[in-house]
């Protein structure tokens, strides 16, 4: 049995060997070399959302790679009325004023409710339930002040190279921000 | 001669290329239509039942739109002759009850609120101080701030009288028409049974009514109060809802009017909406519901707070209600049915 290949062979099993080690080692290199940009870049800036350009899609909910999403509700509360009848807590049309689930607008009961003096009341958020749906943030900037908005945080958030809820952003909410100013925090406007 | 080593020769370079920029572009398309299309957001914050008004309690038709010629617009006030006084950005624009352009103010800042005194002197609300004009436009007098963090949002303006209402301070100002300050109303004081005013955004509005009361709207606890002009509370009424029958969202309503009868006449945001209620607090009926304020609905949804929204009326002598619409910046002309 003759082991020497045809005359007429594009390629010969040696060359193929070859060319697919070097191919090999090219691809080793390409993604070494990617890796290291991303972390040069990851390094410099981090993802955040633009308070200004989101537009409570719910996206942010249901589109991070996360399990639960590393975007969160987040409240300035200089800029809040401390109300009564909060639209980011409550339901449109409330039974009563009162943190019984069925009055409540967060899907998972992340807003907490206390009471500081009549008529007012503060609102915090419960991180470790907030799923960033935005729901309550809609509620608030419909009616109110818009004290509460949707932020990244980056105690979780793995500052993908492409961020899997920016690539479906209807408002073009997210951008890179410096890393030692990672957060886009609204202000009082009174 | 064919070179020894090669990955791809030009016919599989370009087959390749096809194959690449194919994928891409159906990767792209998906991206986009995930981005545009998408399917419904399962946590809508739904009020689409609330903007749906019945037609049967709708009792104004719109008679007439005006533009009004500056934007930046806040409220309105009826004077002499039934001419409409509108503030917006840094005048104050007379029209004539057609809807003509007349004279105007140039005020010293952005305006917040007017009002009109029987007399013809006029009385505009800056932020802080108040700039008082005679009927032809000539400055008379400057009030000055009292305090600090003054927010002047309403003004009523009566024979010996004028009332300012400062959302900033929680307080309706009572000058005498020298600009002296000679009471304060409205400020929480439990041996009074005055519950205080709650203002998360800046709408505050003060109005002399029929009766010899003031009426000022108490946004935050959704309801209108009645006021002697030396500070005693009367009366109060109003409910928190966003049907028809109540004031929506965290603070409303935003501004109050009367007809001439003592009917009361209210102006909502977030759900954009003017409404009557009896001098006593029943809901009547309503002048204009969120159809007619499209604009000014979606205000609230699209900028990150809504103090940018919000509507204004006045009553003119023959019962027409004219409706500012801020975000429009026009009048609108309502007149009753039938």
């Amino acid at each position: 049995m003759d082991a020497k290949p045809p005359e007429d062979s594009a390629v010969t099993r040696r060359q193929f060997l070859r060319n697919g080690a070097r191919l090999l080692a090219m691809t080793g290199l390409g993604v070494a070399a990617g890796g290291l940009a991303t972390r040069s870049t990851g390094a410099a800036t981090v993802w955040q959302i633009d308070p200004a350009k989101c537009l409570r899609c719910g996206n942010c909910a249901t589109k991070c790679v996360l399990e639960q999403s590393a975007v969160k509700c987040v409240h300035a509360y200089a800029v809040c009325g401390y109300c009564q009848l909060c639209t980011g807590f409550f339901a449109p049309e409330p039974n009563a004023l009162t943190t019984a689930a069925e009055n409540q607008l967060c899907p998972t009961g992340a807003i907490k409710r206390t009471y500081v003096e009549d008529p007012y009341y503060q609102y915090s958020i419960d991180e470790q339930l907030c799923i960033g749906c935005a729901k309550c943030v809609e509620g608030c900037n419909r009616f109110g002040n818009g004290s509460l908005f949707l932020q990244i945080r980056h105690d979780r958030c793995l500052n993908c190279n492409e961020c899997a809820i920016s690539r479906t952003c209807p408002g073009d909410a997210f951008r890179r921000v410096p890393v030692d100013h990672p957060y886009l925090l609204k202000t009082t406007s009174r | 001669m064919k070179p020894e080593f090669e990955l791809f020769d030009r016919r599989g370079f370009f087959g390749a290329l096809t194959k690449t920029a194919a994928i891409l572009g159906l990767a792209g398309g998906a991206a986009a239509k995930a981005k545009g299309e998408g399917t419904p957001n399962p946590f809508a914050y739904d009020v689409s039942r609330f903007q749906k008004t019945d037609p049967k309690l709708i009792t104004y038709a719109e008679a007439a739109r005006w533009p009004i010629p500056h934007k930046e617009a806040r409220r309105l006030a009826i004077g002499p002759d039934d001419q409409l006084y509108v503030c917006a950005g840094n005048y104050i624009n007379r029209l004539s009850a057609t809807g003509q352009h007349g004279l105007e103010i140039a005020l010293s800042g952005p305006a917040c609120c007017v009002a009109v005194a029987a007399d013809g002197a006029i009385f505009a609300g800056l932020r802080d101080h108040v700039e008082v004009f005679d009927a032809k436009g000539s400055r008379l007098a400057r009030w000055e701030s009292p305090e600090p963090k003054t927010w002047f949002t309403g003004l009523a303006a009566g024979e010996k009288d004028v009332f300012a209402a400062d959302a900033g301070k929680l307080v309706v100002l009572r000058y005498d028409r020298t600009g002296k300050i000679t009471g304060r109303i409205g400020r929480k004081d439990a041996d009074r049974n005055v519950p205080g005013f709650i203002v998360p955004s800046p709408f505050l509005d003060v109005l002399i009514h029929r009766d010899g009361l003031l009426r000022v709207n108490n946004p935050g606890r959704h309801q209108v109060e009645a006021y002697t002009f030396d500070g005693d509370l009367e009366a109060s009424w109003g409910k928190p809802s966003a049907a028809i029958d109540g004031f929506c969202g965290c603070c409303n309503p935003i501004a109050i009017t009367a007809l001439s009868d003592g009917r009361v006449v209210t102006c909502e945001k977030g759900l954009p909406r003017v409404k009557i209620y009896t001098a006593a607090g029943e809901f009547e009926s309503v002048v204009a519901g969120v159809e007619s304020f499209p604009e000014n609905a979606h205000a609230c949804t699209d900028l990150n707070d809504c103090i940018h929204g919000g509507i204004d009326a006045a009553v003119g002598s023959d019962g027409r209600i004219y409706v500012l619409d801020i975000v429009t910046s026009d009048v609108r002309v309502m007149k009753r049915k039938g």
